[in-house]
């Protein structure tokens, strides 16, 4: 049995490792909060459309579609990724006039055909997707940082950051923040709510689409591999309120470090277990997610 | 001088027998302001919302020479069409200043920046208070920033539901003296619908007077100008059960 130091030596590493994680499920759950925010849906697609996404670069690349180079498999997969947010927009936007609920059930629609067109297309088989990251690692503080995990932080950082400033600073920005808190405001204001909600729809995917990529090299792509990585952005999403930018980036990282700690110390094989415990415990606790937002109206 | 807004039997139904407004017609020039005054339910805010295209009516709502019944709110916006509602739908998640930018979306930059300018000039209340959150503002300056967010798109008609609602009477009053600064710069025509008619008639031009969904009685300002006239119009056409609301903020 390890003893307590040695058990705490982990603790670091496990950490660092969470957030690397976290960070990719934060891009997962950012997808999901953009959509609900400004529609009102919740994105059930977004993994399975993510996933075709992964095996569509894997197909541009490998001669299984053509041989492109990898950048270039890269941007081809997600113009295919946007048109599908299109083509799914313009089928839930009538349905999301008449109710909020039937579209949701119909992402799940979207989501299956997604799932089916991987499986028509690419076979139920796992097949390999190697980036080309930075293969080096260097041992600091006890922490070995890998190229991998740079990459992520970075690519994370730079979107998660450029995302918020868009939010926060562009006229877009306010536009989305308008239609998320009041519509009928921003309608009469004269904004084309869905021109931004499509803005959300494709930021969404192209999000999908970055989590997706950089979470394969450590799992393998298979037509369910996105889809379950993207249910873990859904718990984190949960965990932030779901209606809360910062609180699905937050969400992310703990979602990621705790199912570390717990996978290590506890049991892997009880992870998803630990990982709804987590949740019911959370809402329970602060029933609009941890970054429920006080104040409110004054008349 | 040619009507900026010719309002023609315009009918709203509230799903399939309920009707809110019946047959109503009336004309708005260019640097006019129209008041439509009646108690609660009488149709008011129904023939406001339609002009603004945020419900659907049947008749005619002809603008600048153009039908615009089909017209998308956006659209209407584009064309000078800006709606002020009674409830201010202020976006209280936003700032102060990003409320203002939300009202001059369609605008350029440098035209949103000037016409920022502007407003916070004419209403200096919330000039200080620009980079707060507007959920702070108390109800005076909301309805300061609601019709402030509305003349940042440049509009030609201003429909203004209800700004004196739940103001007390030195806000009412502070906001009716800005909207008579408003209406003295350019052809802003406004369409103001109110309960308050001792301060209504000291903006408008014409009355119209609402009962149960119709136009009941008309008036041009200077025919009410003495008590005794203004009491026989509220007694004619909006009866005594209305008497106290449309005078109560006097």
């Amino acid at each position: 049995m390890n003893s307590v130091p040695d058990l705490l030596l982990d603790l670091f590493p496990l950490i660092w490792s969470g957030v690397v994680t976290g960070c990719l499920y934060a891009l997962g759950a950012l997808g999901l909060v953009m959509i609900f925010k400004s529609s009102r849906v919740v994105n059930f697609s977004h993994g399975n459309v993510a996933g075709l996404a992964a095996f569509l670069i894997y197909g541009f690349s490998s001669g299984v579609l053509l041989s492109l180079s990898w950048g270039v498999a890269v941007l081809l997969a997600v113009v295919a990724v946007v048109a599908v947010a299109f083509l799914s927009y313009a089928i839930i936007a009538p349905i999301m006039a008449e109710s909020d609920l039937t579209a949701t059930i119909t992402t799940l629609g979207i989501g299956l055909i997604a799932q089916g067109v991987t499986l028509l297309v690419f076979g139920a088989d796992i097949v390999p997707l190697d980036l080309p990251l930075p293969r080096f690692s260097a041992t600091t503080l006890g922490l070995r940082i890998t190229g991998y995990d740079l990459t992520v932080l970075t690519v994370a950082v730079v979107t998660i950051v450029g995302l918020f400033l868009i939010i926060d600073y562009s006229k877009l920005g306010v536009a989305f923040r308008a239609i998320s808190a009041n519509p009928v405001a921003a309608e009469i204001c004269g904004l084309n709510l869905r021109s931004v909600h499509l803005f959300a729809w494709i930021v969404s995917a192209v999000l999908g689409v970055v989590g997706a990529l950089l979470i394969v090299p450590t799992t393998f792509l298979s037509a369910t591999t996105v889809a379950t990585f993207m249910l873990q952005a859904f718990a984190a999403a949960v965990l932030g309120g779901f209606a809360s930018l910062p609180g699905a980036l937050v969400g992310g990282i703990l979602i990621g470090i705790l199912m570390n700690l717990f996978t290590f110390y506890v049991s892997p094989e009880f992870t998803n277990t630990f990982l709804l415990i987590v949740i019911l415990t959370a809402l329970n606790i602060f029933p609009n997610g941890i970054f429920a937002k006080a104040g409110g109206n004054r008349v | 001088m040619t009507n900026l807004l010719s309002v023609k039997n315009l009918s709203v139904f509230y799903g399939a027998s309920a009707q809110a407004v019946e047959n109503v017609s009336f004309d708005v020039e260019p640097g006019k302001v129209t008041a439509l005054l009646g108690a609660n339910g009488a149709g008011k805010s129904s023939i406001m919302k339609a002009v603004a295209g945020l419900i659907s009516a049947k008749g005619d709502i002809v603008y600048d020479g153009l039908s615009i019944g089909e017209l998308p709110i956006r659209e209407r916006v584009r064309r000078g069409i800006v709606y002020v509602p009674e409830r201010r739908e202020i976006v209280g998640e936003l700032s102060v200043r990003e409320n203002l930018v939300l009202g001059g979306y369609q605008v350029s930059t440098g035209e949103r920046r000037r016409r920022m300018d502007t407003v916070l000039e004419l209403f200096p209340e919330i000039a200080n208070k620009v980079d707060g959150g507007a959920w702070r503002l108390s109800g005076g300056e909301q309805q300061m920033l609601a019709i402030g967010r509305g003349l940042m798109s440049g509009p030609r008609l201003l429909l203004l539901d209800e700004p004196s609602l739940g103001l007390a009477p030195l806000l009412i009053r502070r906001v009716f003296e800005r909207l008579a600064a408003i209406r003295g710069e350019g052809d802003l025509a406004i369409v103001l619908v109110e309960q308050n008619l001792r301060m209504t008639m000291r903006l408008c031009d014409d009355l119209h007077f609402l009962r149960s969904g119709r136009i009941v009685g008309r008036r041009r300002a200077e025919e009410l100008k003495d008590e005794a006239a203004r009491q026989q119009a509220i007694d004619a056409y909006l009866g005594a059960s209305e008497t106290e609301v449309v005078t109560e903020h006097a």
